[in-house]
Order: structure tokens, then sequence, then C-alpha cells
């Protein structure tokens, strides 16, 4: 259905007419997020250059019952940025200044399209960093992990974009601009902010963010350890934190992730090893050292086969570049993967690789392992090739692994969100009325409908009538909750 | 008519109780912060939480605990202590009982807010009762989770306008080996600027108060590295003295200024007699200023987040509300006689506050007042 002539000129009226693309070839540039296998062609795109052109589209589209979809580098890996076919996509880019850089009270205002490395970059002069730090860090905008609520690999120690964010400017489904949060994280009543962040683009739209900035650390120290296998790493990562340490980052690989690393990038990983572990600490000087050499003798203690300490920024950053490089990397061992999200209880880390190992076996597919071992969130990569007809045997195991994470006590999403991707598996984390009390809580915002429609929750839509039949949660099982 | 009291003893019995009553319902925890915000009005029946008390689960080696929202949280982190492990929030009323419930619905916390924020940013999953008898869960029992809507957040700072909290999952953290605070007497203008040397060194306070003349800052951490740190702190706190807080529960009475100013911290949060306590927010690097502008009886003020806690005369609350919005900050109102005003300008987003109000509870049975004016 082709959107309505005078919605466009709407549009064209509020916006440069320059800024309202609706040729098919161009549009087609904005069709899918990181999660290539879903696809739509909006009706328009709209570029935006400031604020309150945002907020004049959205009252165009609210007035209209036009869907949009925010979009800032497409980086998403869950669909959140699929456009909607009846749709517009609103592309953030244009806003891409930071606004203020205050040293003092470390903070940042920084529009939504600035990307989450050009944040650390304005401030690194006054020995200052925005600490949220997904691997896509480098593209991915801050207006994204807003919507995403993104993590990265030191939000074991330093927390998600949720602890970082003080306020947010919003242009809500209806078209007004409100500001949520405050200056210092006190609220006046219930946190809006927070049910904002992490809402993947379904409540309204970022346009400004205040964010709030650490001091860089003193010392850090890192270290990559080889293990004799996945449970003895497991061992050590445990170890640590019945010490009462808490790693700022805590990194594990297996040896399918690891040679397919070591191959992209030469970084100095054991090619062969099972489990290699990459920690590291950070803070005061004296605090860091000591609990540095804490970790080497558990380290010791369960039998590390190799240990190496990055001697200099140089070495850190190539032990680094392996961990992050590890997703494309698997691109050399096979032609084609998937890359999975899901968390686990972080003591039942080993139980959850051995059966993944299992349904990649019964599958006969590969499964590479990546994961945050400090908060048992899981990246398996599942490798397949789409020219042998692996495809859909690939997609249905990758599934058959988030469900697993639940199962396990755990959630379907650490840090890639819901989106598209996800939203039929909710019904197997969430009961009925959980989901119900979302959806009643999302209302409130978009009473219409048109923020995002078709994401983070189930639709007959897109999952068709019946969820499927009720299945008790595994902690209900167990015990530790009750449904009524 | 007076009131019906409603003691449920779990999750069963909460969610018959509302749906066993009509009209109005107010919630109370342990009482240690009843008079907060706007004054409930009169409710046909109280709910009262501290029936729901208890941990459901605790997983050392996750560091996360599930308990029932009426537990006090002094219980909780007396139960947390023998495995080193603690909920990092210090809010001054859990000495007092505060539950844990009741320190999420009024978006409590205290001085190690610097660190580790409020309760908002420790709650990893929550089951709420709607005021329809809807149970919802949102989070889970994992640290890292970004599935679904977070509605703990929407109950932190709903002061029991929204739903009862009925469980609450919580990440944990390790118990530090030593904790010491360094106390320096001075005026606030001096503290701000000896904060802003603290914060912008190497030191990584846990803890940066000034309280009605003594500065206090806290570092937390290892046994081993800890005298190192305090050395170096004290090159930029000169004249500082030191109180070892790793056994002050013990040794109560010692009068070492630390101690002393902790002691007016609580009492300043607590209030008391015809005196009204406001909560204030605003840029940290504002604070003094505003600080300075308020005719304040007592003040504790956490330099480095930018929330202070005054004593005020009554009469002079309404002039503070606007006084605080006038720099883009926020308040409100705690213990105070009644009459005086809770809340200054409303937010920008107040329609998104009355539409999920709305949503969540559409027949306004749950706390009726505590938004007045507002909503």
């Amino acid at each position: 259905m082709a959107l309505d002539r005078a919605v466009q000129r709407a549009f064209e009226r509020v916006l440069d007419p320059r800024d309202v693309v609706s040729d098919p070839v161009a549009c087609r540039a904005y069709e899918c997020d990181g999660l290539t296998g879903h696809r739509v062609v909006p009706q328009l795109v709209l570029l935006p250059r400031n604020a309150e052109q945002v907020a004049a589209a959205v009252r165009v589209c609210a007035e209209h019952k036009v869907p949009f979809v925010a979009r800032g580098a497409g980086t998403g890996l869950s669909g959140g940025a699929l456009p909607v076919a009846e749709g517009v996509v609103i592309g953030l880019n244009r806003l891409n200044r930071v606004l203020e850089v205050d040293p003092v009270d470390r903070r940042a205002v920084v529009e939504p399209g600035v990307t989450n490395l050009d944040v650390t970059k304005a401030v690194a002069q006054h020995g200052l960093y925005y600490a949220p730090d997904p691997s896509s860090q480098q593209v991915c905008t801050i207006g994204g992990n807003v919507a995403e609520n993104s993590g990265g690999a030191h939000c074991l120690k330093y927390g998600f974009t949720t602890n970082h964010v003080l306020a947010i400017e919003v242009v809500l489904p209806d078209g007004s601009m409100v500001t949520l949060g405050s200056d210092t994280g006190e609220q006046q009543g219930p946190d809006l902010r927070g049910m904002f962040l992490g809402s993947e683009g379904t409540l309204g739209i970022t346009t400004k963010v205040t964010v709030r900035l650490l001091r860089t650390p003193e010392s850090v120290r890192t270290l990559l350890a080889d293990f004799p296998s996945i449970a003895s790493a497991g061992d050590v990562v445990s170890d640590i934190v019945a010490a009462g340490i808490v790693p700022a980052a805590c990194e594990m690989m297996d040896t399918l992730a690891i040679e397919a690393a070591e191959q992209a990038v030469h970084a100095g990983y054991t090619i062969g090893t099972p489990a290699a572990l990459v920690v590291e600490l950070d803070g005061p000087a004296e605090e860091c050292e000591s609990t540095f050499e804490q970790v080497k003798e558990i380290c010791d203690r369960h039998g590390c086969t190799r240990l190496h300490i990055a001697g200099s920024p140089e070495e850190r950053a190539a032990i680094w570049r392996g961990r992050k490089a590890a997703f494309a990397a698997v691109g050399r061992i096979s032609p084609d993967y998937f890359v999975q999200d899901g968390v686990v209880p972080r003591t039942r880390l080993a139980e959850t690789l051995d059966r993944i190992a299992e349904m990649g076996r019964a599958a006969g597919i590969r499964v590479a392992n990546v994961f945050h071992a400090g908060d048992g969130n899981l990246h398996p990569l599942v490798l397949y090739s789409a020219a042998a007809g692996e495809s859909e045997r690939a997609e249905t195991l990758t599934g058959a692994i988030a469900e697993l994470c639940v199962e396990m006590g755990g959630s379907l999403s650490g840090e890639h969100g819901i989106g598209t991707d996800k939203a039929c598996s909710m019904p197997k984390m969430f009961g009925e009325d959980d989901l119900a009390v979302m959806a009643r809580a999302r209302d409130a915002w978009d009473p219409q409908g048109i923020c995002n429609p078709g994401k983070v929750l189930p639709t007959p839509r897109l999952c068709g009538e019946r969820p499927g039949k009720y299945k008790a949660h595994p902690l209900e099982e167990a015990g530790v909750i009750e449904r009524l | 008519m007076t009131a019906s009291m409603l003691r449920p003893t779990d999750l069963a019995s909460l969610r018959a109780a509302i749906l066993d009553s009509t009209g109005t319902i107010g919630i109370a925890g342990a009482g240690t912060a009843a008079g907060w915000a706007g004054t409930l009005r009169p409710v046909d029946a109280v709910l009262d939480t501290t029936g729901l008390s208890g941990v459901i689960v605790h997983n050392p080696g996750d560091m996360t605990v599930a308990v029932h929202a009426g537990t006090p949280l002094r219980v909780l982190q007396e139960e947390l202590a023998p495995h080193g492990q603690q909920v990092s929030i210090d809010a001054a009323r859990v000495a007092a009982g505060a539950t844990v419930g009741g320190l999420i619905a009024t978006g409590d916390a205290g001085p190690s807010a610097l660190v580790f924020g409020s309760l908002r940013d420790l709650v990893i999953g929550v089951t709420l009762v709607l005021a329809d008898g809807t149970v919802a869960r949102s989070g889970g029992h994992v640290i890292k989770n970004v599935a679904g809507y977070d509605l703990a957040k929407l109950v932190h700072g709903s002061y029991g306008t929204l739903a009862v909290v009925a469980e609450v999952v919580l990440r944990l953290h390790p118990v530090p080996e030593r904790r010491a605070t360094l106390a320096v007497e001075c005026a606030l203008p001096v503290a701000a600027e000896l904060a802003t040397a603290v914060l912008g060194g190497p030191y990584e306070a846990a803890a940066l108060e000034w309280v009605n003349g003594t500065l206090l800052t806290t570092l937390a951490g290892t046994e081993a590295a800890m005298e190192a740190r305090l050395g170096r702190l004290r090159r930029v706190l000169p004249g500082a003295t030191l109180t070892d807080e790793r056994d002050s529960r013990t040794l109560g009475s010692d009068e070492s200024p630390a101690r002393r100013a902790w002691a007016e911290h609580s009492a300043a949060v607590g209030g008391s007699g015809d005196d009204a306590v406001l909560r204030i927010g605003t840029r940290p690097s504002r604070l003094p200023a505003l600080l300075d502008a308020l005719p304040t009886r007592s003040v504790t003020a956490g330099l480095g987040t930018g929330v202070a806690t005054v004593v005020l005369d009554p009469a002079d609350v309404a002039a503070a509300h606007e006084a605080v919005a006038a720099v883009g900050g926020t308040s409100v109102g705690r213990t105070r006689p009644v009459g005086v005003p809770a809340w200054g300008p409303a937010p920008s987003a107040l329609g998104v506050l009355r539409a999920v109000k709305n949503s969540l509870d559409p027949q306004h049975r749950l706390g009726p007042g505590r938004f007045d004016p507002w909503m």
C-alpha cells in the first residue's frame, strides 16, 4: 500500500524536501539493520537535521497514523530498526553534534547520531571516558545505544547504558518533546528514563542524551590465559568471583573462536587450546596490582597452560583485537554464520556450553563460542553454509540456543535486544500476564501504536494467532517463582 | 471510617487481598518514609507489606538474590554478610528497618550512590501486583538482560502509586575488605574545591559527602592497597583525620569527626520535629551556590552526585522548590508537617506519567495523593 501523496507533501513541508527520500532504490539502503535476513523497504526515508524537525515529522506521522521507525547506524542485531512496509524510517545520522562537554561535572550532552566511540574521543583530553563499549562502538550511535540499553565487554563492573545516561530528550509518538531523567539521577516520580532505555525505539525518538563520564582508570592490567578445558577456565571465573574481585572484563573463547580470530588478526592467541580467558582489571594502581596477583594465582591453580600478560598498551590492544574480531573472523572458517545472544546464570555456563555442543552435533552444525564469562552472556556463533542448504537447520539451532538460555534460568538477550528476531520467543520467557502488562505500559506512551510497531512483543501478525500452549517457566518448576 | 488493614504473607494472599478489597489502597512498609512525597489521602485499606519477608533464593556464585519486597534491607544485608556480599546501597533509613520494596518505591539512596547509583541500578527483576490483581514479572535472575520492558524502573520512585512490589531480584557486590573515611573540617565552597580535586584524581572515592561543615571522603577496597591509597589521598586533603570503619558498629560511641558527621547525615535525612526535609538534586558544580542561597538548618550534600538533603523551616519549602527548579534541578519533600508542598513545578513528561498511571491503575486505587497536585 503506497503512502498517500498528501502525507509525503506534509513531510516535505516540515523538512527540506530533499531530506524526504522517496526513490525506492534509495529507500532500499534502509531495508534492514544488522539482522540482514529480514528486509522491508519503507515508503519513505526522512532525514531531519535537528530535534525540531524530528518532532515535526513525528507530528505528521501521528496525524496521519503513519508508522515510523527510528534508525541510527543500523548496526543492531535483532531487527529493531527493521522498517515497516506501510511506514517511514526516520534516520538520525544528521543529529551528530557533541553539544557540551563538562569535565568538572563529568558529563557530556550529545545528539543521538554521535557514535559511541566519538563520545570518548570528545572527552579523552580531560582524562574521561564513556564506559559502555559495545563491540560495534566505532560505528554504532548513542541513540541506538539508548534504544537497546547496550552493554559491552566492560559492563560486568561498570554496568550498561541505563547506568550511564542521566537524561534524555525525547520526541514522544504524538510529536511532543519531553525530557526524561534529570541532572543527577534523582527522580520526580517513576523512572521513565529507565523504562525508555532499552525500549528498542518503541516509546519515542531520542533527540539529545546527557551521559555520565568516568575518569580513565589509573591502571589497567590485562591477561590472556589458556586452559585445558572450558570447565577449568570457568572454575577460574568462579574463584575470581568468590575472592570478591570484580574484574573490569572477563571474556572467554573456545577453540573454534580462537582459531578464527587468530587467523584473522594474528593477535597472539594459541591455536588449538580448548579455552582462552581474557581478564582485565582496572582501578587505582595499588588496588589493581594486588588484585592482579590474586588473579594470576587463581589461573595457575586451575592448570593454566600459558599466561600472557599485556606488557604495553599495544599488547593490550592486540588481546582485545583478537576478542573483538571473533565475530567477523568466523567468516574465515565458515561461509555463513548467525550470531546469537543469550544469558545464563554464570554458574551454569559449563553445563549450557555442553548442551549447545550436543545440539550442534545433533544438527550437524558447528558452533563457535565467544562470551562474557563474568556475567554469563553467551554469543554462540552458528556456522553454516547456505550453499550447502544448511540455512534452515542453522536458524532453528540458533533459536533453540536462545530458548535453552531461558530454560537454564537466564534470558533471551543480554544486549542485542528482542526486536523482530526474538519477539515470537518472548512467551518462552514471560507469561501472558507479564506481556500484557508490558503492553499496557507501552501503550501509555504510544496509544496509536505507530512507534516501531511489531517489535519486542509478539503479535499475531508476526507469530501467528496462538503463541503456543503455555509451558511452565523453568524457574516456576524449580519453585523459585509461582504463577497465580 | 478507619481503613481496613491488609497483611498478606505471600504472593497469593497479596493478590487475594487486593482482589477482595474495594476502593483506595495505601501501601505501607516499615513506615520509615511514610510521610515522604505527597501526603497520602485517607484510604479505604492499608496494605502492610512487612509480612512479605524473607530471602527466596540467594545464588552466591551468580551474585544475585531474590527476596520478598517487605524484607528489611538491614536483615538482608546480615544474611548476605557471611558470604562476603552486599546490596550496594546505604540509604540512612536502612538502619531504621526500611524494606527493599520501600527503598524502591521512594527511589532512595545514600552516599554510595556516587559509585553504585540507586536501587534502580541494582534491581534485575521484579514481580508486581497491579490494582486489578494482575501479577506481572519483568527482568529475571541474571544481571545482564535486555528482554522486554523494564517494569522495575517504573515502580522505582513511584511511591506506591502504580503497583505493589511483591518480589525483587537484586544484583550483589562483594563487601570491600576495608572502608576508611578521611574527614576535613571546612566550609562548603572549600569542600567543593577539594571534592573536584578528589574526583579529578585517581582516588576512586566510594563516597564524598559534606555534612554541616565536614567533608567526608570514603575509600573502599582491598586491605593490601588501602594504606597506600589513603596516603595519596591525604595529599589532596591536608589536615584530614582518619576513621577506619572496619569496626564502627562495635565502636559506635567513638567521637571521631567522621562518625559524628555520619550520625548528623542520618539525622538530617531522617528529619525531626517541626522541620521540613527536602531532597534536592542538581549538577554537582551548581550545588554549592544553590545550597548557599537556601535558608537551610542542616545540610548533607553529595558533592560528586549533586544530591543533597536539606532541613528547612516549613515556610521556606515552596520557595526552595522554585529555587531548585530555576537551576534545572529536582526536589521532593520528605518528612515535613502537613500542608507543606512535596513537589515543585511539574516535569515536562507529566503527560507520560499520567498515561502510565491511567494504564496500570485506571481506577486510581493506589497511593492517592502521593503526586498531588500533579496527578
